[in-house]
């Protein structure tokens, strides 16, 4: 049986692995695109307010 | 007729204790209520968390593929989103389940893997999903993006029949059913594995949630970049 321990913690550890793991890309991808909008916010505004617009 | 989704910023408190309440309990009935299968001891509580992430994926691609089948009918991004968002987080579960699976069969068959029915059948229904998320960075037009993944996923949604009646249509190494008629588990461990079901479909939406607002946020990224380089 003591045998078989490693086996469901290995399997356990994969499952909750491999869901933080997600989260984590989640926040990163939500991150990265944060800052993607802001950026092209702050070139929108800038463009809006240049004595040519 | 293609309307901007708007999704909230934070998941509800609600749903992240619910989330976390039931996940700590059926790890709970897992571990120390439910009683220890007398054949395979204790690897056999893998089968909860396994049959479980098997169901939540099967939800995850039947959400996905209904909402595709949505978009192609309606053309509104919000079902795009939901299907992007259910098939990326039911290709997690599958993923998990295929895993769980592996490190069960380790012990019990002396090999990780076989190429079974069920097995090598799920191993395909993820794979299409894989395909599916491919396809999605590759196309750039985001009608026909949503065009061609939508025909994509409702594939894969068909493909859900055929993985859970394979064991039933092929002689396979796999388990037979055991969730009713002859030969089906105890009560008690039935109970364990719909509550974990329950629990993990919880662990899904707020996923789901999060991924949904991760499309809301690229599609807001795509429209501003349209406006910054016309001129």
């Amino acid at each position: 049986m003591e045998e078989n321990l490693k086996w469901l913690w290995a399997a356990f550890s994969v499952a909750w692995a491999l869901h933080l793991v997600y989260v984590y890309t989640l926040g990163s991808r939500e991150k990265t695109l944060r800052d993607q909008v802001r950026d092209l916010k702050a070139q929108l505004e800038e463009r809006d307010d240049s004595p040519l617009a | 007729m293609n309307r901007e989704p708007a999704y909230s910023d934070a998941l509800p408190v609600w749903l992240i204790a619910a989330t976390g309440v039931a996940v700590l309990i059926s790890m709970y009935l897992i571990f120390v209520w439910v009683p220890m299968e007398s054949t395979m001891g204790v690897v056999q509580r893998i089968f909860y968390l396994h049959v479980g992430s098997a169901f939540v994926a099967f939800l995850g691609f039947i959400i996905g593929g209904v909402a595709s089948i949505r978009y192609l009918a309606t053309r509104r991004n919000r079902f795009d989103d939901l299907s992007v968002a259910a098939n990326e987080v039911g290709l997690v579960f599958a993923l998990v389940c295929l895993s769980m699976g592996s490190l069960w069969a380790k012990p019990i068959w002396g090999v990780y893997w076989a190429w079974d029915a069920r097995l090598t059948t799920m191993l395909l229904l993820a794979l299409i999903y894989v395909a599916y998320l491919i396809l999605r960075e590759s196309v750039v037009e985001a009608t026909q993006r949503a065009v061609v993944c939508a025909v994509v996923s409702i594939f894969g949604m068909v493909d859900i029949p055929i993985v859970y009646m394979a064991n039933q249509w092929w002689r396979t190494q796999h388990p037979a059913p055991v969730l009713s008629g002859e030969g089906s588990i105890d009560p008690s461990m039935r109970f364990v594995l719909y509550f974990t079901f329950f629990a993990m479909a919880l662990v899904f939406w707020c996923l789901v949630r999060l991924r949904r607002r991760l499309e809301g946020l690229k599609r807001e990224a795509e429209a501003l970049r349209r406006a910054v380089h016309a001129v």
